[in-house]
Protein backbone atom coordinates (compact mmCIF):
# COMPACT_ATOMS: atom_id res chain seq x y z
CA UNK A 1 0.00 0.00 0.00
CA UNK A 2 1.29 3.80 -0.59
CA UNK A 3 2.28 6.14 1.60
CA UNK A 4 0.09 8.95 1.09
CA UNK A 5 0.96 12.33 1.81
CA UNK A 6 -0.88 15.54 2.27
CA UNK A 7 1.22 19.19 0.80
CA UNK A 8 0.71 22.21 2.35
CA UNK A 9 2.39 25.63 1.15
CA UNK A 10 0.72 28.91 -0.31
CA UNK A 11 3.33 28.73 -2.95
CA UNK A 12 1.80 26.41 -6.16
CA UNK A 13 5.45 26.66 -7.30
CA UNK A 14 6.86 24.61 -4.03
CA UNK A 15 4.36 22.12 -3.78
CA UNK A 16 5.10 21.47 -7.81
CA UNK A 17 8.61 20.73 -6.54
CA UNK A 18 8.05 19.35 -3.52
CA UNK A 19 5.95 16.64 -5.10
CA UNK A 20 7.91 15.38 -7.95
CA UNK A 21 10.95 14.93 -5.44
CA UNK A 22 8.76 12.99 -3.10
CA UNK A 23 6.86 11.09 -6.48
CA UNK A 24 10.39 10.00 -7.27
CA UNK A 25 10.16 8.14 -4.44
CA UNK A 26 8.26 4.20 -5.06
CA UNK A 27 5.60 3.21 -2.99
CA UNK A 28 4.31 7.61 -2.02
CA UNK A 29 1.61 9.38 -3.84
CA UNK A 30 0.89 13.04 -2.66
CA UNK A 31 -3.01 12.36 -2.30
CA UNK A 32 -3.48 16.39 -2.02
CA UNK A 33 -2.51 19.88 -2.34
CA UNK A 34 -3.80 22.91 0.36
CA UNK A 35 -2.65 26.17 -0.10
CA UNK A 36 -2.83 27.01 3.70
CA UNK A 37 -3.28 25.97 6.86
CA UNK A 38 -7.42 26.19 7.69
CA UNK A 39 -7.50 24.37 3.46
CA UNK A 40 -4.68 21.71 4.74
CA UNK A 41 -6.89 20.78 8.40
CA UNK A 42 -9.87 20.27 6.19
CA UNK A 43 -8.24 18.11 3.44
CA UNK A 44 -6.39 15.99 6.00
CA UNK A 45 -9.51 15.32 7.88
CA UNK A 46 -10.71 14.17 4.39
CA UNK A 47 -7.79 12.60 2.84
CA UNK A 48 -6.54 11.01 5.98
CA UNK A 49 -2.96 10.93 4.88
CA UNK A 50 -0.29 9.37 6.47
CA UNK A 51 2.17 12.41 6.51
CA UNK A 52 1.28 15.70 6.21
CA UNK A 53 4.23 18.36 5.12
CA UNK A 54 3.16 22.17 6.34
CA UNK A 55 4.91 25.22 5.90
CA UNK A 56 5.63 27.54 8.85
CA UNK A 57 4.53 30.77 6.77
CA UNK A 58 1.16 30.07 5.22
CA UNK A 59 -1.24 32.92 5.32
CA UNK A 60 -4.85 32.52 6.94
CA UNK A 61 -3.06 30.03 9.45
CA UNK A 62 -0.15 29.63 10.05
CA UNK A 63 2.12 26.41 10.05
CA UNK A 64 2.84 26.04 13.60
CA UNK A 65 -0.79 26.56 14.52
CA UNK A 66 -2.13 24.32 12.14
CA UNK A 67 -0.14 21.60 13.45
CA UNK A 68 -1.63 21.95 16.85
CA UNK A 69 -5.12 21.95 15.40
CA UNK A 70 -4.29 19.08 13.48
CA UNK A 71 -3.10 17.16 16.31
CA UNK A 72 -5.92 17.94 17.93
CA UNK A 73 -8.57 16.55 16.13
CA UNK A 74 -6.23 13.36 15.79
CA UNK A 75 -2.77 12.87 18.00
CA UNK A 76 -2.00 10.26 14.96
CA UNK A 77 -1.31 12.76 12.55
CA UNK A 78 2.48 12.65 11.64
CA UNK A 79 3.21 16.13 10.49
CA UNK A 80 6.86 17.63 9.23
CA UNK A 81 7.28 21.44 9.68
CA UNK A 82 9.06 23.12 6.49
CA UNK A 83 10.67 26.53 7.75
CA UNK A 84 12.89 28.94 5.91
CA UNK A 85 14.68 29.80 9.27
CA UNK A 86 16.05 27.55 12.02
CA UNK A 87 15.93 29.91 14.53
CA UNK A 88 15.77 28.66 18.35
CA UNK A 89 12.54 30.18 18.88
CA UNK A 90 10.80 28.40 15.79
CA UNK A 91 12.23 24.71 16.97
CA UNK A 92 11.26 25.63 20.11
CA UNK A 93 7.50 26.27 18.81
CA UNK A 94 7.61 23.29 16.48
CA UNK A 95 8.25 20.97 19.19
CA UNK A 96 5.88 22.61 21.68
CA UNK A 97 3.06 22.03 18.73
CA UNK A 98 3.66 18.34 18.29
CA UNK A 99 5.75 18.07 15.03
CA UNK A 100 7.43 15.25 14.17
CA UNK A 101 10.10 16.39 11.85
CA UNK A 102 11.31 19.92 11.22
CA UNK A 103 13.41 20.70 7.76
CA UNK A 104 14.52 23.72 6.10
CA UNK A 105 13.10 24.69 3.44
CA UNK A 106 16.80 25.57 1.46
CA UNK A 107 17.68 22.05 2.59
CA UNK A 108 14.41 20.29 1.51
CA UNK A 109 15.73 18.37 -1.67
CA UNK A 110 18.20 16.98 0.47
CA UNK A 111 16.06 16.07 3.78
CA UNK A 112 12.90 15.88 2.55
CA UNK A 113 12.27 12.34 2.24
CA UNK A 114 14.95 11.40 4.88
CA UNK A 115 11.96 12.78 7.13
CA UNK A 116 9.40 11.42 5.30
CA UNK A 117 11.47 7.68 5.54
CA UNK A 118 11.75 8.28 9.62
CA UNK A 119 8.15 8.91 10.09
CA UNK A 120 7.10 6.21 7.93
CA UNK A 121 9.66 4.09 10.80
CA UNK A 122 8.13 5.57 13.70
CA UNK A 123 11.14 7.74 13.99
CA UNK A 124 11.24 11.28 13.95
CA UNK A 125 13.75 13.54 11.65
CA UNK A 126 14.71 16.82 12.77
CA UNK A 127 17.54 19.16 11.10
CA UNK A 128 20.90 18.18 12.66
CA UNK A 129 20.50 21.96 14.55
CA UNK A 130 17.29 21.10 16.37
CA UNK A 131 19.69 18.18 17.90
CA UNK A 132 21.97 20.52 19.26
CA UNK A 133 18.91 22.83 20.81
CA UNK A 134 17.68 19.69 22.20
CA UNK A 135 20.49 18.58 23.71
CA UNK A 136 21.25 21.92 25.37
CA UNK A 137 18.31 21.70 27.19
CA UNK A 138 18.89 18.48 28.58
CA UNK A 139 22.22 19.29 29.66
CA UNK A 140 20.74 22.82 31.42
CA UNK A 141 17.81 20.59 33.25
CA UNK A 142 18.18 20.35 36.68
CA UNK A 143 20.59 23.81 36.74
CA UNK A 144 19.17 26.75 39.09
CA UNK A 145 20.58 29.39 37.57
CA UNK A 146 17.97 31.19 35.92
CA UNK A 147 18.80 32.23 32.02
CA UNK A 148 18.68 35.64 30.55
CA UNK A 149 15.05 35.18 28.55
CA UNK A 150 12.95 38.24 27.69
CA UNK A 151 10.19 38.15 30.24
CA UNK A 152 7.25 36.05 27.97
CA UNK A 153 3.49 38.27 27.46
CA UNK A 154 0.76 36.50 28.41
CA UNK A 155 -0.45 33.61 26.00
CA UNK A 156 -2.95 34.05 23.92
CA UNK A 157 -5.84 30.99 23.09
CA UNK A 158 -5.31 29.22 20.35
CA UNK A 159 -8.54 31.21 18.52
CA UNK A 160 -7.09 34.58 19.91
CA UNK A 161 -3.89 33.46 17.77
CA UNK A 162 -6.15 32.37 14.94
CA UNK A 163 -7.48 36.25 14.78
CA UNK A 164 -4.16 37.91 15.52
CA UNK A 165 -2.85 36.42 12.72
CA UNK A 166 -5.83 37.29 10.51
CA UNK A 167 -5.73 40.83 11.63
CA UNK A 168 -2.07 40.91 10.93
CA UNK A 169 -2.38 39.88 7.76
CA UNK A 170 -4.59 43.19 6.97
CA UNK A 171 -8.14 41.31 7.39
CA UNK A 172 -10.79 43.93 9.01
CA UNK A 173 -12.54 42.17 11.82
CA UNK A 174 -15.60 41.83 9.59
CA UNK A 175 -13.73 39.75 7.34
CA UNK A 176 -12.27 38.06 9.72
CA UNK A 177 -15.25 37.03 10.93
CA UNK A 178 -15.96 35.64 7.66
CA UNK A 179 -13.36 33.95 7.12
CA UNK A 180 -13.94 31.75 10.67
CA UNK A 181 -17.39 31.69 10.91
CA UNK A 182 -18.10 33.72 14.01
CA UNK A 183 -20.21 37.56 13.96
CA UNK A 184 -18.37 40.36 13.70
CA UNK A 185 -19.53 41.41 17.24
CA UNK A 186 -17.58 37.92 18.36
CA UNK A 187 -14.36 38.91 16.80
CA UNK A 188 -14.34 42.15 17.89
CA UNK A 189 -14.62 40.71 21.55
CA UNK A 190 -11.64 38.78 20.95
CA UNK A 191 -9.57 41.62 19.83
CA UNK A 192 -10.15 43.68 22.56
CA UNK A 193 -9.72 40.76 24.53
CA UNK A 194 -6.10 40.50 22.53
CA UNK A 195 -5.01 44.14 22.90
CA UNK A 196 -5.97 44.07 26.61
CA UNK A 197 -4.02 40.80 27.36
CA UNK A 198 -0.52 42.13 25.43
CA UNK A 199 -1.39 45.95 27.11
CA UNK A 200 -1.32 46.94 23.36
CA UNK A 201 -3.32 49.92 21.98
CA UNK A 202 -3.06 49.96 18.02
CA UNK A 203 -2.91 47.20 15.18
CA UNK A 204 0.91 48.07 14.53
CA UNK A 205 1.40 46.77 17.87
CA UNK A 206 -0.12 43.78 16.58
CA UNK A 207 1.67 43.05 13.83
CA UNK A 208 4.71 43.45 15.28
CA UNK A 209 3.43 41.11 17.61
CA UNK A 210 2.99 38.64 15.35
CA UNK A 211 5.86 39.03 13.06
CA UNK A 212 7.99 38.97 16.30
CA UNK A 213 5.77 35.35 17.36
CA UNK A 214 6.13 33.47 13.84
CA UNK A 215 2.37 34.40 13.17
CA UNK A 216 3.17 35.87 10.14
CA UNK A 217 6.68 35.46 7.88
CA UNK A 218 7.91 38.63 6.05
CA UNK A 219 10.57 38.75 3.00
CA UNK A 220 13.15 41.55 3.42
CA UNK A 221 13.93 42.91 -0.17
CA UNK A 222 17.61 43.27 -0.71
CA UNK A 223 19.43 46.69 0.53
CA UNK A 224 19.16 49.25 -2.68
CA UNK A 225 22.26 49.25 -4.45
CA UNK A 226 23.81 51.41 -6.39
CA UNK A 227 22.86 50.95 -10.31
CA UNK A 228 26.07 51.58 -12.60
CA UNK A 229 25.91 54.91 -14.48
CA UNK A 230 25.08 54.51 -18.27
CA UNK A 231 21.76 53.57 -19.99
CA UNK A 232 20.08 50.21 -19.48
CA UNK A 233 18.47 48.02 -21.89
CA UNK A 234 15.25 47.64 -20.35
CA UNK B 1 9.49 27.85 -30.64
CA UNK B 2 12.54 26.50 -28.67
CA UNK B 3 12.97 28.47 -26.05
CA UNK B 4 16.92 27.50 -23.56
CA UNK B 5 16.36 28.34 -20.06
CA UNK B 6 18.77 29.29 -17.21
CA UNK B 7 16.67 28.69 -13.69
CA UNK B 8 18.57 30.54 -11.07
CA UNK B 9 16.61 30.36 -7.02
CA UNK B 10 18.81 29.60 -4.55
CA UNK B 11 15.88 26.81 -3.24
CA UNK B 12 16.21 23.75 -5.03
CA UNK B 13 12.56 22.65 -4.83
CA UNK B 14 11.33 26.19 -5.98
CA UNK B 15 13.90 25.66 -8.92
CA UNK B 16 12.12 21.62 -9.43
CA UNK B 17 8.83 23.65 -9.34
CA UNK B 18 9.75 25.52 -12.09
CA UNK B 19 11.29 23.17 -13.85
CA UNK B 20 8.70 20.84 -14.09
CA UNK B 21 5.78 23.82 -15.06
CA UNK B 22 8.61 24.92 -17.68
CA UNK B 23 9.64 21.51 -19.32
CA UNK B 24 5.69 21.23 -20.10
CA UNK B 25 5.88 23.41 -22.79
CA UNK B 26 7.10 21.65 -26.08
CA UNK B 27 10.19 22.63 -27.40
CA UNK B 28 11.24 24.65 -23.85
CA UNK B 29 14.55 23.36 -22.17
CA UNK B 30 15.93 23.81 -19.13
CA UNK B 31 19.40 24.02 -19.60
CA UNK B 32 21.19 24.60 -16.74
CA UNK B 33 20.22 25.84 -13.18
CA UNK B 34 22.66 28.06 -10.49
CA UNK B 35 21.63 28.78 -6.93
CA UNK B 36 22.87 32.89 -6.99
CA UNK B 37 24.00 35.38 -8.56
CA UNK B 38 27.31 34.76 -9.09
CA UNK B 39 26.96 31.74 -10.36
CA UNK B 40 24.42 32.25 -12.80
CA UNK B 41 26.46 35.25 -14.57
CA UNK B 42 29.08 32.29 -14.76
CA UNK B 43 26.94 29.88 -16.32
CA UNK B 44 24.96 32.14 -18.83
CA UNK B 45 28.71 32.75 -19.78
CA UNK B 46 28.98 29.12 -20.58
CA UNK B 47 25.44 28.03 -22.09
CA UNK B 48 24.15 31.01 -23.77
CA UNK B 49 20.17 30.44 -22.66
CA UNK B 50 17.60 32.69 -24.26
CA UNK B 51 16.08 33.30 -21.17
CA UNK B 52 16.83 33.87 -17.41
CA UNK B 53 14.64 33.04 -14.85
CA UNK B 54 16.11 34.90 -11.81
CA UNK B 55 15.58 35.29 -8.25
CA UNK B 56 15.76 38.65 -6.35
CA UNK B 57 17.04 37.48 -2.85
CA UNK B 58 19.71 35.12 -3.03
CA UNK B 59 23.34 34.73 -1.17
CA UNK B 60 26.64 35.79 -2.30
CA UNK B 61 25.26 37.83 -5.24
CA UNK B 62 21.85 39.09 -5.53
CA UNK B 63 19.70 39.22 -8.15
CA UNK B 64 19.22 42.93 -9.37
CA UNK B 65 23.25 42.80 -9.17
CA UNK B 66 23.28 39.59 -11.73
CA UNK B 67 21.00 41.28 -13.66
CA UNK B 68 23.03 44.81 -13.99
CA UNK B 69 25.99 42.86 -15.31
CA UNK B 70 23.99 40.54 -17.31
CA UNK B 71 23.19 43.57 -19.10
CA UNK B 72 26.53 44.47 -20.70
CA UNK B 73 28.30 40.55 -20.77
CA UNK B 74 25.10 39.26 -22.13
CA UNK B 75 22.92 41.98 -24.11
CA UNK B 76 21.08 39.16 -26.12
CA UNK B 77 19.72 37.42 -22.98
CA UNK B 78 16.48 38.32 -21.79
CA UNK B 79 15.84 38.12 -18.16
CA UNK B 80 12.73 37.57 -16.67
CA UNK B 81 12.69 38.10 -12.46
CA UNK B 82 10.28 35.42 -10.09
CA UNK B 83 10.41 36.26 -6.95
CA UNK B 84 8.19 36.58 -3.55
CA UNK B 85 8.69 40.78 -3.36
CA UNK B 86 5.23 41.93 -4.29
CA UNK B 87 6.18 45.72 -4.61
CA UNK B 88 5.69 48.04 -7.14
CA UNK B 89 9.26 49.62 -6.57
CA UNK B 90 10.77 46.06 -6.26
CA UNK B 91 9.26 45.80 -10.04
CA UNK B 92 10.67 49.06 -11.07
CA UNK B 93 13.85 48.21 -9.49
CA UNK B 94 14.15 45.09 -11.63
CA UNK B 95 13.13 46.78 -15.01
CA UNK B 96 15.30 49.13 -14.26
CA UNK B 97 18.31 47.08 -13.76
CA UNK B 98 17.17 45.75 -17.30
CA UNK B 99 15.03 42.61 -17.06
CA UNK B 100 12.27 42.15 -19.48
CA UNK B 101 9.59 41.01 -17.06
CA UNK B 102 8.32 40.62 -13.43
CA UNK B 103 6.16 38.35 -12.01
CA UNK B 104 5.44 37.04 -8.36
CA UNK B 105 6.51 33.94 -6.81
CA UNK B 106 2.67 33.06 -5.75
CA UNK B 107 1.46 33.76 -9.19
CA UNK B 108 4.00 31.81 -11.21
CA UNK B 109 1.81 28.67 -11.82
CA UNK B 110 -0.29 30.79 -13.49
CA UNK B 111 2.30 33.68 -15.06
CA UNK B 112 5.45 32.21 -15.52
CA UNK B 113 4.81 30.41 -18.97
CA UNK B 114 3.09 33.84 -20.76
CA UNK B 115 5.54 35.49 -19.05
CA UNK B 116 8.80 33.30 -20.71
CA UNK B 117 6.89 33.44 -24.16
CA UNK B 118 6.47 36.79 -23.83
CA UNK B 119 9.99 37.66 -22.72
CA UNK B 120 11.78 35.57 -25.29
CA UNK B 121 9.80 37.55 -27.53
CA UNK B 122 11.09 40.63 -26.38
CA UNK B 123 8.09 41.67 -25.19
CA UNK B 124 8.00 43.43 -21.39
CA UNK B 125 5.99 41.30 -19.02
CA UNK B 126 4.88 42.70 -15.78
CA UNK B 127 2.37 40.80 -13.14
CA UNK B 128 1.80 41.98 -9.30
CA UNK B 129 -0.72 40.22 -7.19
CA UNK B 130 -4.22 41.77 -7.78
CA UNK B 131 -3.05 43.49 -10.85
CA UNK B 132 -3.83 41.86 -14.71
CA UNK B 133 -0.81 40.67 -16.13
CA UNK B 134 0.52 43.31 -18.85
CA UNK B 135 2.81 42.34 -21.79
CA UNK B 136 3.53 44.61 -24.71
Amino acid sequence: MKLRILLADDHEIVRRGLRALLEKHEGWEVCGEANDGRDAIEKALQLNPDVVIVDIGMPNLNGLDTTRQLLQHDPHFKVIVLTITDSDQVIREALDAGARGFVLKSDAARDLVSAVEALQNKRMFFTPRVNDLVLAGFLEKGHTVARNEAPKLPTLTAREREITQLLAEGNSSKEVACLLNLSTKTVETHRSNIMRKLSFHSIRDLVVYAIKNNLIQIEIPPPPTKAPTGPTAA
Amino acid sequence: MAIRILLVDDHPVVRQGLKTLLEGRAGWEVIGEASDGAEAVEKAKDLKPDVMVLDVTMPKMNGLEACRLLRTQAPRLEILFVTQHDSPQMMREALDAGARGYVVKSNAARDLLAAVEAVSQHRVFTALNGRDAGSQ
